[in-house]
Parts: structure tokens; C-alpha cells; sequence
């Protein structure tokens, strides 16, 4: 096989060409996990909610962060016509101490400072437990003060069993069951049934006024007039952030939207995952530098063969003398092409796995096969229409020039 | 009836004023199993010749008939036609740098569709008649000039051609391997029948050949050019 022969002789240059080739397949394929980790992790516990629709606070742009719905919107849009089945899902930032400190509660210092405390994400949700994909514990619905953890938590030292303390609010959360791929910003996100939710949400959200109304707020500076929680608790009871809706056959979210009027906004969960906390930049940006490192590799491949194919017109002349066809000359240098991109790839691939696994499991990084398929796919039709330009060149050696040596 | 038949071949290469006469009302024919030598200096027109006579170059008048044949009316645009019937050793051989003596040659029945065990047997024997044998499994870049030129003779004869175009067999060689080359040449040509074209600026080639024409600003001479020293070919 003469391309084959071709190539062997040029070892080391093919070599270093599919090795430049491998490094923007990795590239690519590292990016495609990448974007799909980071879509994942960011965006994996909006988007995977089992409904047809979320409904969000109206003017929140179907940020979860500002969204807050009463106990009357709740029932109000599970009554909606078009809604077949709904249930209120909460959310709330936390920090996450990973063993109850007992002397920081003892002298009744629940707050931050703990070096070991990190950032976490409260989901409360109010059924459909079954949606949340079970790796570790056991099945059903967690109990009060009980919580599914995504399993990223592990790397923050979080085990099956493990009660948290969540400071500053003095709130303690026992671990009864790990799932995957439901993050929010990719932070280990806590899963809580709602009653937990709104306790914490609430402590959350009204600070330390819990503790002060309990009698500790002897170092208030004096004149502070702060509420006390209890006062405010009634009057959120029974909300939620958002309601997840299952809708009647043929009901569209806009449908659903015009339905509820003012004051609410809905959107697929896919939707909602993509809004907000800069995500359609986001994945504008690692959709772009796929596309451009694909098109830089297609082109390192193109400009490679049309350089070795413009280097070699005196040998195209003799062998088209001999009487070569154009076809027979094109098949030659698209086999040589076929096998170095695929060297490339499996190098590309060799690479990105090793990249992927000595990252730690909470960086994002989410191979998957269709979309390193496509890079594959993307590289070879590339690839392809690099080799155009070699093509032309082809077509374009003259046979007479063989005899000739460049005399004239 | 002659084996290749060159009609009035003319040939202008441009246009206007600027155009330039390669060629200019050239004939002659030649019998199966000869060797003409085709002399003149450089920019006489020899390789213009040849390679209208392979099919490479279209005459801006004239005819070319190799059995009879058409080279200009041969089907697939003569590439088939010279695939079968053209044997073709180069000024400068275009051996394939990264194949092997042996495989240089094959690369003639592998170029035609298919390699069969008989081109085998026939790239081995050819090998062994130009004592090449040793040499097979080399590259170009590992033989001597002269031997890649007896390889790039091999390949030419690997298609058993009716007709043999050879250009400048002497320009890379000194004299005495020069001599032999041309000899071993005309040794395979009377042996097999086969016609062949020689074109070389070298005068002393017309000791060994059948038939000599003489060409001087593309026209066919019956006296070697004079006062003319050019050797670069
Ligand atoms: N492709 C071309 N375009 C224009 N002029 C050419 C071309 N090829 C050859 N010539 C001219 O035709 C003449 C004959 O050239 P050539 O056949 O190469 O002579 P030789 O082989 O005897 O040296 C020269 O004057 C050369 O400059
Ligand atoms: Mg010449």
C-alpha cells in the first residue's frame, strides 16, 4: 500500500504532526467534557427537575436565587388549568461545617471562621423523590433533618451516616443517601424535604434574628430594632421558591404563563437551566473554542498535507506519467489523512482520558460519548476539507512537467 | 507497416508575438526492435518531442501513431494508453523515494489495477538481468547513480511496452557508465522488439544507435550542430 508505505518512511514527521493534531483533539474532546461537566454541575439540579415546566416568581429572570412564591401562589398554580400534577421545590445557600463542632455550640457560637466549612446549595423538595438517581443509601424520601447528598460532597470529606452542622444558623443535617449529577453551581448541593427547607431557608435568610429573639442578643449595639423570626415565620409558611408542574397534554409553559397572569414566570427546566449565573455565555464560550480548535486542527492537517503534497509535484508529474489517475492520486492522500487522524484521535483520546482522570471528581468533567463522537466526526470532515487544497494541486500537476526539469 | 509513426508534429508553446516554436514540421517512423537516438543541443526541442510522443503534450499540428494508433485519439486521456503500451525512463528517473528497488518496479502492474504473481516473477527477473538482484529490497536514496538508473529502465520495461521514451540517459553518469547503460538498452530493445526513442545532446550516443536524427531549433537537421558545447541537456 503506497500511502501507508508513504507514511511509514515519514515517521517522524507524521508522527509529530499527529501528535500536534492529537493535542487540539484532546483539546476538544477535554472541552466537550468540560462543557458538559460544567452544564452539569452547574446547572444539574435545575435542569434534571422531573416537570414539564417550572414556575418562577414573576421578574426573576427564572433565577432561583431570587424567586419566592407564598403558600397561596403555590396552591394557586397547582389549581391552574393546564397543570396536571405539581409540587413545590425550595432553594437556599448554606454553609456546611462537616461535623457539628460541640464546643462551638456549647458556648453557643454557631458562626463561620471554621476553616473546613464550605459552601452548599438546599434543595427542598416536596415529592417525586424518586427522580433523584440513588448511588449510595438507601431509597425513599429523606426524613426531617435528613438529606441526599450529591455525591461530589464526598471530596468534601462527606460520608453515608455523616451528621453536618450548617453555620452560621446552628441547623444540623444527617447524610441518608448520595445521588449524582443534581449540582448547583457546582457546589455540593443538599436534597431536604420541605418543612427541613423552610427552617433553614428561613433561619438563612433572617440571620442571626432566630438566635437574638432566643435571648442572645445581649451584644446588639444598643438601638438595634431587628424583628424577631418567629413573628416572620407564619407568614412564609408553606412557600416554596419555585413550583415544578407536570401540564395536561397539548399545554405549552407560555400556555401556562398567560394561565397564571402576572406575577409568575415559567420556563422548561432546560430552559431555566440555561438562564441566569452567566450561563449562555457560558456555553457560547466552550462551543466557541471547540469550534476554533477543530477548525485549528483541521487546518494544521490541510496546511500539513497541501506543504507535503506541494513538495512533491515532480513525484505527482512522474507517477501521473506512468499513468496515474487524479483518482487513484486523491484516494492515496485521503487514506494517509484518514490514518493520521485517527492516530490523532486515539491520541486525543488517550489524553483527554488521562487529563479527565487526575481531575478531581468536583472539577466538571463529564465525558460523553455522542459529543466526543461529534468532535471525532467534526476533526474527519475537516480533515476533509483541508485535504481540498492538496486536491487542487493535484488536479492541477501537469504530467508533461515530469520529463521537463524545470528548464524554463 | 512502422510501429511509431511521427507525422509533421509542429508545436508552439504561447502566443502572439511572444510565441515560442519548439518543434516544426517533424517526421519520421520507426520499425519494431529499433532505437533512435534523437540529437541536438539544449532547447532543441528533444523533450518536447517526447513528450508529445507519450501523449503527455498535445501538437499544435501533426500526428503521432504508435501501432497504427492515435496517441491524441487513445482513450482515458492517454493515461491507460501509456499505462499498457509506453515505457518511460526519465532525465531525472522519478524513482519513488520511499519504495524499494523491487517495489519500483511493481508500482507499474500496481498503477494498471492489480499486482499479480507473474509481475512478481517478471520485476525479480529484470532485477536479476540488470544485477540489481542485491539491491532489491533498497531504496533509491541507498543506490548509486547508476543504479537507480538501471532500476528506473526496469520500471520502464515492467509493462512490456511496445514503445520505450527515454530522455537524457548520460546527463547524471560519466562516459563509461553512460556507454554501458545505453548499451544494455540496446541490448534489451533488439531482444525484445520493443521500439525506443533516446533523446540526448550527447553525439557520441549515435555510435549505438539504429537510427540517428538530428534536431536545431526544432527542426530536423541532416548535420550535428556546430560550435554548440551546451552539456547541461
Ligand atoms: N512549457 C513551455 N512553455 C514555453 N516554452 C517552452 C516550454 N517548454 C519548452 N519550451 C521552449 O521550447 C524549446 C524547446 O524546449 P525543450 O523541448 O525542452 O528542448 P530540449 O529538451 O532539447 O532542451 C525551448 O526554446 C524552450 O524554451
Ligand atoms: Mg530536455
Amino acid at each position: 500500500m503506497l500511502a501507508l508505505k508513504e507514511l511509514l518512511n515519514g515517521k517522524v514527521r507524521f508522527g509529530l504532526i499527529a501528535l500536534a493534531v492529537g493535542l487540539v483533539v484532546a483539546l476538544t474532546m477535554l472541552m466537550s467534557a468540560m462543557s458538559e461537566g460544567l452544564i452539569t454541575g452547574m446547572t444539574g439540579a435545575k435542569g434534571s427537575l422531573k416537570a414539564d415546566a417550572l414556575v418562577f416568581q414573576g421578574d426573576t429572570q427564572l433565577a432561583l436565587e431570587r424567586s419566592l412564591l407564598s403558600a397561596e401562589s403555590v396552591s394557586a398554580v397547582a389549581e391552574s388549568p393546564g397543570v396536571e400534577n405539581a409540587y413545590p421545590v425550595g432553594h437556599a445557600m448554606i454553609s456546611v461545617a462537616p461535623a457539628a463542632p460541640e464546643e462551638a455550640k456549647a458556648s453557643g457560637d454557631g458562626a463561620g471562621g471554621d476553616e473546613a466549612s464550605f459552601d452548599a446549595r438546599l434543595f427542598g423538595l416536596g415529592g417525586e423523590w424518586e427522580q433523584l438517581p440513588r448511588v449510595e443509601g438507601e431509597a425513599g424520601p429523606p426524613g426531617p433533618g435528613e438529606a441526599i447528598v450529591d455525591v461530589t460532597a464526598q471530596v468534601d470529606g462527606i460520608e453515608l451516616g455523616d451528621t453536618v452542622s450548617l453555620t452560621p444558623i446552628g441547623r444540623e443535617l444527617t447524610v441518608v443517601g448520595f445521588t449524582e449529577n443534581r449540582r448547583y453551581i457546582m457546589v455540593p448541593t443538599f436534597y431536604v424535604d420541605m418543612p427541613t427547607w423552610e427552617d433553614i431557608y428561613l433561619a438563612t435568610a433572617l440571620g442571626k434574628t432566630a438566635e437574638e429573639a432566643s435571648g442572645q442578643g445581649e451584644d446588639l449595639p444598643e438601638g438595634s430594632q431587628q424583628p424577631p423570626a418567629e413573628g416572620i415565620s407564619p407568614a412564609l409558611g408553606g412557600s416554596a421558591s419555585i413550583v415544578a408542574v407536570e401540564l395536561s397534554d397539548g399545554v405549552s409553559p407560555a400556555e401556562l404563563e398567560g394561565n397564571l397572569g402576572a406575577g409568575f414566570e415559567v420556563a422548561t427546566p432546560e430552559d431555566a437551566a440555561l438562564a441566569g449565573n452567566g450561563m449562555s455565555v457560558m456555553v457560547l464560550a466552550t462551543d466557541g473554542i471547540q469550534w476554533v480548535s477543530l477548525i485549528i486542527g483541521a487546518l494544521f492537517i490541510g496546511v500539513f498535507f497541501y506543504i507535503t503534497t506541494l513538495h512533491k509535484t515532480g513525484q505527482i508529474a512522474a507517477m501521473k506519467a506512468l499513468g496515474a489517475s487524479n483518482v487513484y492520486l486523491y484516494r492515496q492522500l485521503l487514506i494517509q489523512i484518514a490514518v493520521l487522524v485517527t492516530v490523532a484521535a486515539a491520541i486525543g483520546m488517550f489524553l483527554s482520558l488521562g487529563a479527565g482522570m487526575s481531575m478531581p471528581p468536583t472539577m466538571a468533567f463529564d465525558p460523553q460519548p455522542v459529543g466526543w463522537g461529534l468532535s471525532l466526526l467534526a476533526v474527519y470532515v475537516m480533515a476533509l476539507v483541508g485535504s481540498f487544497f492538496s486536491l487542487h494541486t493535484i488536479l492541477r500537476v501537469d504530467p508533461a512537467t515530469a520529463l521537463d526539469r524545470g528548464e524554463h | 507497416m512502422a510501429l511509431l509513426e511521427v507525422q509533421a508534429i509542429s508545436k508552439r508553446y504561447g502566443e502572439g508575438h511572444t510565441a515560442v516554436t519548439a518543434l516544426e514540421q517533424v517526421s519520421f517512423a520507426l520499425e519494431a526492435g529499433q532505437l533512435l537516438a534523437v540529437l541536438g543541443p539544449s532547447g532543441s526541442g528533444k523533450t518536447t518531442l517526447l513528450s508529445i510522443i507519450a501523449g503527455l503534450l498535445h501538437p499544435t499540428s501533426g500526428e503521432v501513431r504508435v501501432g497504427g494508433q492515435s496517441v491524441a485519439e487513445a482513450q482515458g486521456g492517454g493515461a491507460a494508453f501509456r499505462r499498457r503500451n509506453v515505457g518511460i525512463v526519465f532525465q531525472d528517473y522519478h524513482l519513488i523515494p520511499y519504495l524499494s528497488a523491487r517495489e519500483n518496479l511493481l508500482l507499474v502492474p500496481h498503477l494498471d489495477g492489480r499486482v499479480r504473481g507473474e509481475d512478481r516473477a517478471r520485476a525479480d527477473g529484470l532485477l536479476e538481468e540488470f544485477g540489481l538482484a542485491p539491491r532489491a529490497g533498497h531504496r533509491p536514496p541507498m543506490l548509486s547513480g547508476g543504479e537507480r538508473q538501471r532500476v528506473a529502465v526496469a520500471r520502464a520495461l515492467m509493462n512490456e511496452p511496445q514503445l520505450m521514451l527515454v530522455d537524457e540517459p548520460t546527463s547524471h553518469l560519466d562516459t563509461e557508465r553512460g556507454f554501458q547503460v545505453v548499451e544494455l538498452l540496446r541490448a534489451q530493445i533488439h531482444g525484445r522488439g520493443t521500439t525506443c526513442v533516446m533523446v540526448t545532446h550527447d553525439e557520441r550516443m549515435a555510435a549505438h544507435a539504429d537510427q540517428v536524427i538530428r534536431l536545431l531549433d526544432g527542426r530536423v537537421v541532416d548535420r550535428p550542430a556546430t560550435g554548440d558545447k551546451d552539456l547541461s541537456g
